[in-house]
């Protein structure tokens, strides 16, 4: 399996790259824009990107696993990141993943079977003053409380 | 040579002078005050990981780890204030905290970093009561590692290792904080001639050999320094035996080899072809003097070698050129070369002194050389032209044939030598190791290997390296050195065997 990003991503990447006299200095933003066309980031385009970077592929699958931001296995429609951090676990987010596991019947990194949602749970999303929070699709929700989770789950599938 | 600027510093009150860019973990060590440490090892940058090294600076609100702090003019450096000791101990509990503790049948135990640590700094009561992580116990990594990630503490000494000595990059660390692991690619597995290197530089028993698990423990082992003989590189190495030979039918005697320290050669590295050579101390050796005449009989090597002597002396002097001849090779130590100078082509005036060496392999651009033998300098500088017999021309003329190891068959085959020496009336093997010759010779001598004897080799870059026995010889084995020097005594040559070297 050999795997080559869209002629516009690539021309994306060359334009991140360019400005680092260090060209593996940009992997974070290159592995970004991969993961924003791939919706994650699997092992072929892995092969890609130690290529393009001139780094060995284990070093950006070091990365991958480091950062909850990506993702190695293509995720559901939508992703929601619950933050299990310091502030937020002491606000109250284990009860929230829960009520999310319950709802969703899925565990942690699971995909609904209908394949519309992905629960993760994440270290920090930097929104400690709001806390617990979560991301739905990058828009940042807190303090949230189970009834406010169960509105924002009965938002999503309205707008289905 | 440019001048290395000096830092003047003081160090737990002692006044401490080290190069500029010395670190103060060094620099400390170089005063003689030793810092614990796991993650620092010379051979790279500090990473500074592991935390364990803090000291106090003044002029600093917080300790700072020595590994990463580089000495500066006027610093003031304490490693055993009250805050230094505690924060060793909090460290190591934090370590601790998800160490499995399963000392008893651990290979590092003995040896580790994070034992002998806690025996010194740490010493106290554990009081967690939660669970310890259960994580791969036994991983394999490629080429016999095994990888336990509960005794790993993160150090990355072998990531780093992988990554700026070899080059290699094999592993690497996966995942973060509690969940954070090492581990290779895919299953991708390590693959370079030396991995073995890993296991010296695993500060704990994460990495461990199979070749060495579960076979004996790290304090029985007598550790003697000397040089690898496997290739003419010369690399310091450490040979690790129990003493208390003979032992049980199968048991081992050098439980490894491992690698010594030298910046001129080797840094702190050797390769597995070498590290491998512990096989060659211990297994496939000649146990005792065989008189294929009288192959059961006990025979010692002094009585064996009057027969030798007599057959040499009963070639009148005059035609001995022609008629006796010796191969040697280029394992034989400066000192011994000398005395086969003095005895065989002096004294005796042979013409007829060869060489047979194992045949060359491939360099691999790092430490192993193409020639695989240890001291083809010496062979030089004792005055030794090498060169190979030829086997027709040996067969035609020769009486009486002395061969030192069995390294003819790497250039010959079994059938042309065997055939050869069907047509010589006496010959006589001296060899450390059973082999196709041995059925051939008349007389077959078990001699020591290198590191049973003391001696000097000349590496490929003409550095003269003298070593000391490094292991016990295995009962009955004979030194060419003694050989030499009793076949002289016998033949009433003086070889003047105390100004060898």
């Amino acid at each position: 399996m050999s795997y080559a990003p869209s002629a516009a991503a690539v021309k994306k990447i060359d334009g991140i790259i360019a400005p680092y006299p260090e060209k593996s200095a940009a992997l974070l933003p290159v592995l970004r824009v991969v993961q924003d066309e791939l919706g994650c980031v699997p092992p072929e385009a892995e092969t890609w990107v130690a290529a393009k970077l001139g780094i060995q592929p284990i070093r950006i699958r070091e990365v991958l696993s480091f950062y909850t931001m990506f993702r190695r296995r293509p995720a559901g429609k939508t992703i929601i990141q619950v933050c299990r951090n310091l502030s937020c676990t002491l606000a109250g987010a284990e009860d929230i993943i829960g009520f999310l596991k319950e709802r969703l019947h899925v565990g942690p990194d699971g995909t609904t079977p209908d394949g519309r949602i992905t629960l993760v749970t994440v270290e920090c999303l930097g929104h400690c003053d709001h806390s617990p929070c979560l991301q739905i699709d990058g828009i940042d929700h807190g303090p949230v409380t189970r009834d406010g989770v169960a509105a924002l789950l009965e938002e999503l599938r309205a707008h289905e | 040579m440019s001048e290395v600027k000096m830092v003047g510093l003081t160090i737990d009150g002692r006044t401490v002078r080290a190069a500029e860019g010395t670190n103060v973990l060094q620099a400390a060590e170089q005063a003689g005050i030793s810092i614990p440490h796991f993650c620092y090892h010379p051979a790279f940058e500090a990473e500074g990981n592991c935390r364990l090294c803090l000291v106090e600076i003044e002029g600093l609100p917080k300790l700072d780890s020595a590994c990463s702090t580089v000495v500066r003019e006027g610093m003031i450096v304490r490693t055993s204030t009250a805050p230094v000791l505690e924060a060793r101990k909090d460290v190591l509990e934090f370590l601790l905290a998800e160490h499995p503790l399963d000392c008893p049948i651990c290979d590092k135990a003995g040896e580790c970093k994070l034992q002998d640590y806690y025996d010194r700094h740490g010493l106290f009561p554990g009081w967690f009561l939660e669970a310890k992580e259960k994580r791969q116990k036994k991983i394999s990594i490629g080429k016999g590692l095994l990888l336990d990630r509960e005794r790993c503490i993160l150090c990355t000494r072998c990531v780093r290792y992988l990554r700026k000595v070899t080059g290699t990059g094999e592993l690497g660390v996966f995942e973060r904080g509690v969940r954070a692991e090492v581990g290779t690619y895919d299953d991708a597995p390590i693959d370079n001639n030396y991995s073995g290197n890993l296991v010296d530089i695993c500060p704990v028993g994460a990495i461990t050999d199979t070749d060495f698990r579960f076979k004996t423990r790290a304090w029985f082992l007598e550790k003697r320094p000397t040089v690898c003989p496997r290739c003419s590189r010369g690399c310091a190495v450490i040979v690790e035996s129990v003493s208390g030979y003979p032992l049980e039918e199968g048991e081992r005697r050098v439980f490894r080899i491992r690698a010594g320290e030298n910046p001129a050669v080797n840094g702190y590295w050797i390769c597995d072809f070498g590290r491998a050579g512990r096989r060659d101390i211990d297994e496939g050796r000649q146990e005792r003097v065989i008189k294929s005449a009288s192959p059961e009989s006990e025979l010692s090597w002094q009585k064996a070698l009057a027969d030798v002597m007599a057959r040499i002396r009963s070639v009148p002097g005059p035609e001995r050129a022609a008629k006796v001849a010796v191969i040697l090779n280029s394992r034989m130590t400066r000192e011994e070369l000398t005395l086969a100078k003095r005895l065989f082509a002096e004294g005796l005036s042979l013409d007829k002194i060869f060489f047979a060496d194992p045949k060359p392999g491939a360099a691999d651009g790092f430490l192993l050389t193409e020639e695989r033998v240890p001291n083809a300098r010496g062979v030089l500088q004792a005055g030794f032209s090498p060169r190979l017999p030829d086997l027709d021309a040996l067969a035609a003329s020769v009486e009486v044939l002395l061969v030192f190891g069995s390294h003819l068959l790497d250039h010959f085959s079994e059938e042309a030598v065997s055939r050869a020496l069907a047509k010589i009336p006496s010959k006589f093997l001296f060899s450390a190791h059973t082999g196709p010759l041995d059925r051939l010779a008349e007389i077959v001598f078990p001699l020591a290997v290198s590191a049973e004897k003391s001696g000097t080799y000349i590496n490929i870059d003409g550095l003269r390296q003298s070593f000391g026995r490094a292991a016990e010889p295995a009962p009955g084995v004979v030194s060419e050195h003694e050989i030499l020097g009793c076949l002289a005594a016998g033949l009433g040559l003086n070889v003047g065997e105390h100004d060898v070297r």
